[in-house]
């Protein structure tokens, strides 16, 4: 059950723009506002903009819900690993090993870059599985 | 006795809130006081960490361990809202 | 009227909407709104006068003095607490979804005489 033929065109016209300044909110989280839960949640609006206009099957049929658990699940993993990482490379938990680099490029900062893109994952396809969750549920006790 | 306990909470709290609102009226508002952390974090912060967006430089630099911990309690809560409206198995 | 009062002023709409509506839905919005209110008192608390925002130049390290940047601490404090309300008001709602499917009502004076 999705909504009229306007709000349809609008949706697909416009997803791959929101998707795309989600993706600028993240990687550029350290150089401007922003961060990994800002655009982790722009994302997700996205997915669950999909799933209101064009009803939920079809968008599970592109969205899968397995595949989205994944994906959560190595967002939150690589998080861990990469705090691992820093014991293993001699500084303390979480601490920066990689070069610091020029203020003002995306490459600097060390592992802050990689740190957003795990939570913007981690966020938005924690977002998509709660409304999912919530839609889907058909009144069994 | 429902509804009088609602009201006596009621009265109790909107006499508390009213004191309360009267004695903040005249808040320095644009003047902290205490800055000493915050000035290092503003002077140190590029140094440390290299990111010229000295949130960032807190949340991911000097308090990581913070964002970690946050980030497992919204796992925990997706998982929690997953496992109350599962259905029929 | 600065910030502060009315970030207190908020939270009174909040605990008003908690206590006396009798709807659940309603009483989690005055949680979100309450949620709201604090992160608004916490952010003003670090305002400077006629300041700018914590995020300096590109490529110089000179460029602005840091002296009139706003406090960036509570701003870092803030980002943990709006994450954990989301969660907050996720769980309660599916709590709800599953009340409604076994009671058939969300009035709380008619489920508190169910037992």
């Amino acid at each position: 059950m999705g909504s009229s033929k306007i709000i349809r065109t609008i949706v697909q016209k416009l997803f791959p723009f929101i998707v795309l300044f989600g993706l600028y909110l993240i990687s550029h989280g350290h150089l401007s506002p922003g961060g990994g839960f800002q655009g982790g949640v722009v994302i997700g609006t996205a997915i669950i903009l999909l799933a209101l206009s064009y009803g939920i099957e079809k968008t599970e049929k592109k969205f899968e819900n397995k595949r989205l658990s994944m994906l959560e699940k190595l967002g939150i993993l690589t998080f861990i690993f990469l705090g691992f990482l820093g014991i293993f490379m001699g500084h303390s938990f979480l601490g920066n090993f990689l070069p610091l680099g020029k203020p003002g490029q995306i490459a600097s900062g060390g592992l802050m870059l990689l740190f957003n893109i795990a939570i913007g994952i981690e966020v938005a396809t924690g977002v998509s599985i709660i409304f999912y969750a919530l839609v889907k549920y058909r009144g069994e006790i | 006795m429902f509804k009088e306990m609602k009201k006596v909470f009621f009265i109790i709290i909107i006499l508390v809130m009213t004191i309360l609102f009267i004695l903040s009226v005249d808040i320095e508002y644009g003047n902290p006081k205490n800055l000493d952390v915050a000035n290092y974090y503003v002077d140190q912060g590029l140094h440390d960490t290299g990111a010229i967006n000295l949130v960032a430089a807190i949340y991911l630099g000097y308090r990581a361990y913070d964002t970690l911990i946050e980030t497992i309690v919204l796992f925990v809560a997706v998982t929690g809202v997953v496992f109350y409206l599962r259905g029929k198995r | 009227m600065t910030p502060i009062n009315i970030s207190l002023l908020v939270f009174m709409i909040g605990l008003y909407g908690v206590m006396s509506k009798n709807n659940l839905i309603k009483k989690i919005m005055g949680l979100t709104i309450m949620n709201g209110s604090i992160v608004l008192f916490f952010i003003s608390i670090g305002y400077k006068e006629a300041g700018l925002a914590p995020i300096l130049e590109k490529g110089t390290t000179g460029g602005i003095p840091t002296t009139i940047l706003v406090d960036p601490l509570p701003q870092a404090l803030m980002l943990t607490a709006i994450v954990i309300g989301i969660s907050i008001t996720a769980l309660a709602l599916a709590l709800i979804v599953r009340i409604y499917a076994k009671y058939k009502t969300l009035d709380i004076q008619q489920l508190s005489k169910e037992r």
